[in-house]
């Protein structure tokens, strides 16, 4: 017999997955961020609908209370996602700044030409 | 000025993109060069000596005399670069006949001494001198500066005002110095001579996201092998307006962990050159 729980646990699991898909289908979440998110999607339906599954894996990997295991991995990829966010913005934030730069110096330049041959920089 | 800015063909016509084929390799940067009718018409012609690169934010009291004494001084071209000032710095530098270089957004003074030192490698200047905007800096000071470099004694020529400072910020330049084992004594003087090799590899996009002017740069120049030399100087009172970066004690903070930081992950790596400081 299946219990309210389990409803709401499928439910859910199945709300995020739908979610994630749709956005990756209209083109909101796209690229590599689809290639995060799927497999998440994917383990949270399954989870949602065999949560007991923690309970197999669990004792295999030592864990003696199999339900901090979602939460533990959970944490993990959060930890490891903030990371790659913080290196994306240095990339993006070192990409800006000489673009700007960039920008300056054409604006410089228009108003007051040099009679060099001007170089790479 | 103005003629020379009346005489420059229309942009449209005479702006072509030239796609250089050098790529910073780990960064994937395409460096582009930017060459105008004028230019291609004057191509060959030897390099230019020095140029003098001021970045400035709201000094609009100031910036307008320090531009015109070195002008007059020197006869050298003066770049100041505005990091988005609200005042009248661009007009004010423009009418003591500077070249300006406005900032769209903020980058900070090191942000803006790199803008000013990829202007100059554009235009095949050999050394850029950098100076503040405030006039604690004196353009009588920039011979010798040039003079150190110029004469390849060294790579980077530091003038040093070695009797400033309270007694934390002292503490703290002994301490980095210390660190990171560098023999200079004014860390944080901005008024500096920067040789063509020195020039180059300021301009690269390692070089971009340091966020200080001082230890960043001279470990990345000490790391590349460059040899930087002190020249004492004397440092006029600044006459208007204050330090930035020791402005409070929440600044002073950040700055003091930052450059730690910063110092930690680059102790060990002393590489061959050391520094000297010059001799009277």
């Amino acid at each position: 017999m299946v219990t309210s729980y389990q409803w709401i646990s499928t439910g859910t699991g199945a709300l995020v997955a739908a979610a994630i898909f749709y956005l990756v289908r209209r083109d909101h979440l796209h690229g590599r961020y689809a290639l995060w998110w799927l497999p998440i999607a994917v383990v949270v339906a399954v989870l949602g609908a065999y949560p007991r599954l923690v309970d197999l894996v669990g004792p295999v990997l030592g864990i003696h209370y199999p339900p901090v295991l979602p939460l533990v991995v959970g944490f993990a990829l959060v930890l490891i996602k903030l990371l790659m966010m913080d290196i994306e913005r240095s990339k993006s934030e070192r990409r800006l700044q000489r673009l700007i730069q960039r920008v300056a110096i054409l604006e410089g330049r228009l108003r007051h030409t040099p009679p060099v041959e001007p170089e790479e920089y | 000025m103005e003629a020379e800015a009346a005489a420059a063909t229309p942009v449209s016509e005479a702006v072509s993109w030239v796609a250089g084929s050098r790529k910073i390799a780990h960064f994937g940067e395409r460096v582009v060069g930017l060459r105008t009718k004028q230019d291609t018409a004057t191509a060959g012609r030897e390099r230019r000596g020095f140029v003098v690169l001021i970045p400035a934010r709201n000094e609009d009291a100031t910036v307008g005399e320090v531009v015109r004494q070195v002008r007059t001084s020197l006869r050298t071209e003066v770049v100041v670069i505005d990091d988005l000032s609200e005042d009248a710095t661009v007009a004010t530098a423009r009418d003591a006949g500077a070249v300006v270089l406005p900032l769209a957004a903020r980058l900070g003074a090191w942000g803006a001494i790199q803008t000013g030192i990829r202007y100059a490698l554009a235009c095949g200047y050999e050394m850029a001198i950098t100076m503040d905007a405030d006039g604690q800096h004196g353009a009588e000071a920039i011979p010798a500066l040039h003079e150190v470099v110029s004469s390849g004694e060294a790579d980077v020529a530091i003038g040093a005002f070695l009797a400033r400072g309270s007694r934390p910020r002292r503490l703290a330049w002994a301490f980095f110095r210390y660190l990171t084992g560098l023999g200079v004594e004014d860390l944080t003087s901005g008024f500096r001579a920067y040789g063509r090799r020195a020039m180059v590899t300021l301009a690269t996009p390692d070089a971009t996201l340091l966020e200080y002017q001082d230890l960043g740069v001279l470990l990345l120049l000490r790391a590349n092998g460059m040899k930087i030399t002190e020249v004492p100087v004397q440092m006029r009172d600044r006459v208007v307006g204050h330090s930035r970066v020791y402005s409070s004690w929440l600044t002073v903070g950040y700055y003091l962990l930052h450059t730690g930081v910063l110092c930690l992950s680059k102790t060990g790596r002393r590489l061959a050159s050391p520094s000297s400081v010059a001799q009277d």
